[in-house]
């Protein structure tokens, strides 16, 4: 176990440093550079940046060099865990992302709890009680939960919270507290502010779950170890529970390395449209204006997150199902 | 060709979320009914403003201080206010009344790219000279006066005595020296000088004359240089202090980030502690006013929590050398806090539901119900602030386009271009999407503007006229259709196609004006296609000249020699061009690019003479500017002088010395014009 989980280790090493080299790749496709973009905001704004502005600030950025040049001075920044300056931002892209890093981990643990809580559950029922009027329905709302575009609902949720409730308009904290040093009433401020996120952000991962959990649990069922297991007098909740949830549960546990990049990055149009600070948006926008450092690191980050997750999962699967075992080569 | 799949991506999310918008508004937009015809143009109020007093006579005798000054004042942490002030405050008459001290002022911004948010409601404006509320007149501003010597070529700027820094040491003479020989002259932070301090090419020179007066020094007579001073130019305060321009700074603080008095040693340490690639990157972050809370400022707000942070806020100057006619110094609100909001649709929710005090930038026109319904709800009024250029949407044909050479040899047919402008229906544009708020017309400013040429070139070739159009163009060779009644090309490849590029997300729907400009154009026989393409890729084809119909505003050109931008080709990086080989012959005195055909050669000379001569000429020229974009249609006017662009105000009903109507401009820095240091909160 412990070899395997080494070897997984020093491969995720290369995987790592392929993945930096991919990112940094990536966001060079794109026609232009920053400063391109730069210009271009410049001009829906009414503002004008001359040809030799252009040519200094590039220069400035150094961006005339060739790719691979841009490169390695990012990663010898990187080793001495300098991440480079946000060109959009003006500030270190370490402090731009650690700002909105772990607003958005509430955020999306928030998310995945709800989803989880609700998921499995109802999976659960709707699989052992197939075609009942509760699983019909559960299969009903799981659909529309599935099919409705998440920012569509946001969109919606927003406008009749602001015309029912005269809620306050998306974003994580009331507005006098923004800038507030934390306090039991901010952190109180931000649990009211988190149900309606979380809500959007669950739900179609709750959909989508409710529809797993119930094709693997129907898969297990039909099997002749449950029929065994019923037929020897186990009661029905240990017979469900102990032995056909826990193989179902296999598709949960190898999920986990989307799962992590997720938690990181939170959903970027839902985000963008509720107007939580995450670090979705900021990767968003950061591609856009081609704000190199920035969009690399986060790409980096999220490469990192699914390779951790990936790695946890793997150990996790072999953990929880027996049947999966090592294989030597 | 990584371009082709980047299109229909993009274009696939925006109407996504297009729809969604929709969706959501249209409960609101239901209960409302459809904007009344012609209802929009009832929230045009009269053009006001405040107004500056320069005459000494009207001065105030005394001057007063809001509340937490004067306990500062109390408690000896502060000059008293007179000190503070100095002997020639830059009075200004409210627009109503006096105001009160006191409040917040609450509004939403969109990130660090947002800056102008900021410098147009909060800098005063710093400009040494500013218009009068009318856009129209160049009045003194941060500098007492200005006065031409030696027929132009000399102006000596007098500075107001014992004016301060927001950290109370001096502005004087030397604060201009210095950016002029240590930042302007500095090659690495300015490698190309710039237009604004040159006249015909030749760069002029800031000398110092003593402590209160300034002298600029030009080789040749330059009579626009107080429009220059007012126009948001390089010259026009410390807005573009982030690019070492400005036109003067803040000597006493910036120089131990300056190569030149900061040891190298300890600068490059400071580089590195503060994790900056290059000293000069340091120095612009340092002397940026949105970005730098340490710069010391002679706006009358200063930036307190950097725009790098989810709150942009803005406090009170302590020094601000404005004051009122009852001689209270201003401003009145004591903070202006600006929350991010990364989603335009998130801003103007907030603004319908009253969450901000006052805000016009980023506010949809096409929401303009959906903000009326909610009028009381929300406490605040609508007002509509329409432009002064003539078009929220112009299109334009690329002279230079070259890829097609038929394609290229149409548009260089002024009859071609004319019967197109003649294939727009402008009425049913303005209804649909400017709600009957704008004015169909040609590209020329308002007719009050005092380049205006006259009335009739509004109209001129700006009408709706599907039959002499079609007349034209059959005259023209173009008279073979196809089975679908669209025109062949003359060489014989088939149907005459062209592309209009677009950009979405702006403040004017081009893609879905230009949808109905096709529709209208088949009627014509012209088949137009529609690109919308993301911002970075236009300036890049556009640059490259492979654009053939670009689609912009003109915003900016009501002041034509300050922002000759969308009167003819002079800058290569626009979203849209009239010509890219025209900007190179323009700008390399006709060694590159290709030269122009006559009448436009001729509108570029006229453009260049006007800088040396005296006002009245000036004005003449001109007309005979505007008559000849008119005449020639090198760009299309479709519906202008609406309130498209940051023309939409909403403000809450306690906020006082409101204009119903203000000159919306991006020279004026709109509100900027209209003193917003003056507006104040009744209770």
């Amino acid at each position: 176990m412990l070899t395997y989980i080494g070897r997984r280790a020093v491969l995720a090493i290369f995987t790592v440093w392929a993945i930096s080299v991919l990112s940094f790749a990536i966001i060079q496709l794109p026609p232009g550079d920053y400063v391109t973009s730069y210009i271009a905001q410049m001009a829906s704004m009414g503002s004008v940046v001359t040809d030799e502005e252009a040519a200094n600030l590039r220069i400035q950025y150094g961006l005339g060099q060739p790719v691979y040049v841009q490169y390695f001075k990012w990663m010898r920044l990187i080793a001495q865990g300098n991440f480079g300056m946000s060109m959009e931002w003006r500030r270190p892209v370490t402090e731009v992302i650690g700002e909105r890093l772990w607003l958005t981990v509430v955020v999306s643990v928030a998310a995945l709890v709800l989803t989880w809580a609700l998921a499995l559950p109802i999976g659960i029922y709707s699989a052992v009680r197939q075609y009942s009027v509760a699983d019909y329905l559960a299969t009903f709302v799981g659909f529309i939960g599935l099919a409705v575009p998440n920012f569509l609902l946001a969109l919606v949720l927003l406008y009749l919270g602001f015309v029912l409730f005269n809620a306050h308009i998306g974003g994580l904290f009331s507005p006098e507290l923004q800038d507030a040093p934390w306090s039991p009433a901010k952190v109180w401020d931000l649990l009211k502010h988190l149900p309606i996120p979380a809500l959007i952000l669950g739900l179609a991962g709750t959909a989508q779950q409710i529809r797993i959990m119930r094709a693997n649990l129907l898969d297990e069922l039909r099997k002749p170890y449950v029929v065994t297991a019923r037929s020897k007098g186990l009661p029905e909740r240990t017979v469900i529970l102990k032995y056909p949830v826990r193989v179902a549960l296999n598709p949960f546990a190898s999920t986990i390395g989307y799962t992590l990049p997720y938690i990181v990055s939170g959903s970027i149009i839902v985000s963008l449209v509720l107007g939580l600070p995450t670090v979705g948006p900021l990767l968003l926008k950061a591609l856009i204006a081609q704000d190199m450092f920035l969009a690399g690191t986060i790409v980096l980050l999220l490469g990192i997150m699914t390779v951790i997750g990936t790695l946890i999962s793997d150990v996790l699967l072999v953990w929880i199902d027996p049947r999966i075992r090592l294989e030597e080569t | 060709m990584n371009e082709g799949w980047r299109r229909p991506r993009i274009r696939a999310r925006r109407s996504a979320l297009t729809v969604a918008l929709v969706a959501a508004g249209l409960c609101g937009l239901v209960t409302a009914g459809a904007l009344a015809q012609g209802a929009g143009k009832a929230l045009i109020g009269k053009l006001e403003g405040p107004e500056v007093v320069t005459d000494p006579a009207r001065f105030p005798k005394a001057l007063k201080e809001a509340p937490a000054l004067a306990a500062l004042v109390k408690a000896g942490k502060l000059p008293p206010v007179a000190e503070r002030v100095g002997q020639d405050p830059l009075v200004i008459k409210p627009l109503h009344e006096i105001g009160k001290y006191g409040g917040t002022w609450r509004a939403g911004f969109t990130g660090p790219a947002d800056f102008w948010n900021g410098f147009r409601c909060c800098s005063g404006p710093d400009h040494l000279m500013f218009w009068d509320y009318t856009g129209d007149k160049v009045l003194p501003n941060l500098a007492k006066g200005l006065e031409t010597q030696e027929g132009g070529k000399v102006w000596l700027l007098h500075l107001r005595r014992g004016m301060r820094w927001s950290d109370g040491k001096p502005f004087t003479a030397d604060d201009f020296v210095f950016w002029f020989e240590d930042v302007y002259r500095n090659k690495d932070l300015v490698p190309t000088p710039s237009a604004t301090l040159a006249i015909n090419g030749k760069q002029g020179a800031i000398e110092k004359v003593d402590t209160y007066t300034v002298r600029y020094r030009f080789p040749e007579a330059y009579y626009m240089f107080p429009d220059v001073l007012a126009g948001s130019t390089d010259l026009a305060g410390q807005m573009f202090g982030y690019r070492a321009m400005g036109g003067f700074a803040p000597a006493h603080y910036l120089k131990q980030f300056h190569v030149k008095y900061a040891g190298q040693a300890e600068l490059d340490k400071k580089v590195r502690d503060e994790k900056f690639d290059s000293w000069v990157r340091m120095f612009l972050a340092k002397n940026d006013w949105a970005l730098n809370p340490d710069l010391p400022v002679l706006s009358a707000w200063k930036t307190v929590t950097p725009i790098n942070t989810p709150t942009w806020t803005l406090e009170r100057n302590p020094y601000s050398v404005f004051v009122d006619t009852a001689g209270n110094q201003l401003p009145y609100i004591d903070k202006v806090v600006l929350t991010l909001a990364e989603n335009l649709e998130v801003i103007n929710l907030r603004a319908i539901a009253g969450e901000y005090d006052y805000a016009s930038r980023h506010m949809d026109l096409g929401k303009l119900p959906v903000f009326l319904e909610n009028q009381a709800k929300g406490n605040y009024k609508v007002y509509l602030d329409p432009g002064d250029y003539g078009g929220d949407m112009i299109i334009k044909f690329n002279l230079n386009y070259d890829a097609d050479p038929e394609i290229g040899k149409w548009f260089n047919t002024a009859d071609f271009r004319r019967a197109l402008s003649l294939g727009i229906d402008r009425d049913q544009i303005n209804e649909t999407f400017w709600l009957g708020t704008g004015t169909p017309g040609s590209v020329v400013p308002v007719d009050t503007n005092k380049y205006n040429p006259g009335p009739q070139y509004r109209k001129l070739w700006s009408t709706l006229d599907v039959k002499k159009a079609n007349e034209m163009l059959d005259k023209l060779g173009l008279a073979k259709k196809d089975a679908e009644g669209f025109r062949l090309r003359g060489d014989g490849k088939g149907r005459l196609r062209i592309e209009i590029m677009t950009l979405g997300g702006q403040f004017v729907q081009y893609t879905q004006i230009s949808e109905m400009i096709r529709e209208q154009w088949k009627k014509i026989g012209i088949d137009l296609q529609v690109q919308e393409v993301e911002r970075s890729l236009a300036l890049k084809r556009t640059a490259a000249n492979e654009q053939q119909l670009g689609a912009w505003n003109n915003d900016g050109s009501e002041h034509l020699f300050t922002f000759p931008l969308h009167v003819f080709p002079f800058e290569l990086a626009a979203v849209a061009s009239s010509g890219p080989l025209y900007v190179k012959w323009f700008h390399s005195a006709g060694t590159q690019g290709k030269e122009p055909e006559p009448r436009m050669k001729e509108l570029m000379e006229k453009w260049k003479r006007a800088f040396g001569v005296p006002e009245k000429e000036r004005i003449q020229l001109g007309k005979e500017i505007w008559k000849i974009a008119a005449e020639e249609v090198y760009i299309i006017g479709v519906v202008g002088m609406g309130p498209a662009s940051m023309g939409v105000r909403v403000v809450k009903n306690t906020m006082g010395n409101i204009p119903s109507r203000m000159y919306n401009s991006p020279d004026g820095k709109t509100p900027g014009i209209s003193r917003p240091a003056t507006f104040y909160y009744k209770n």
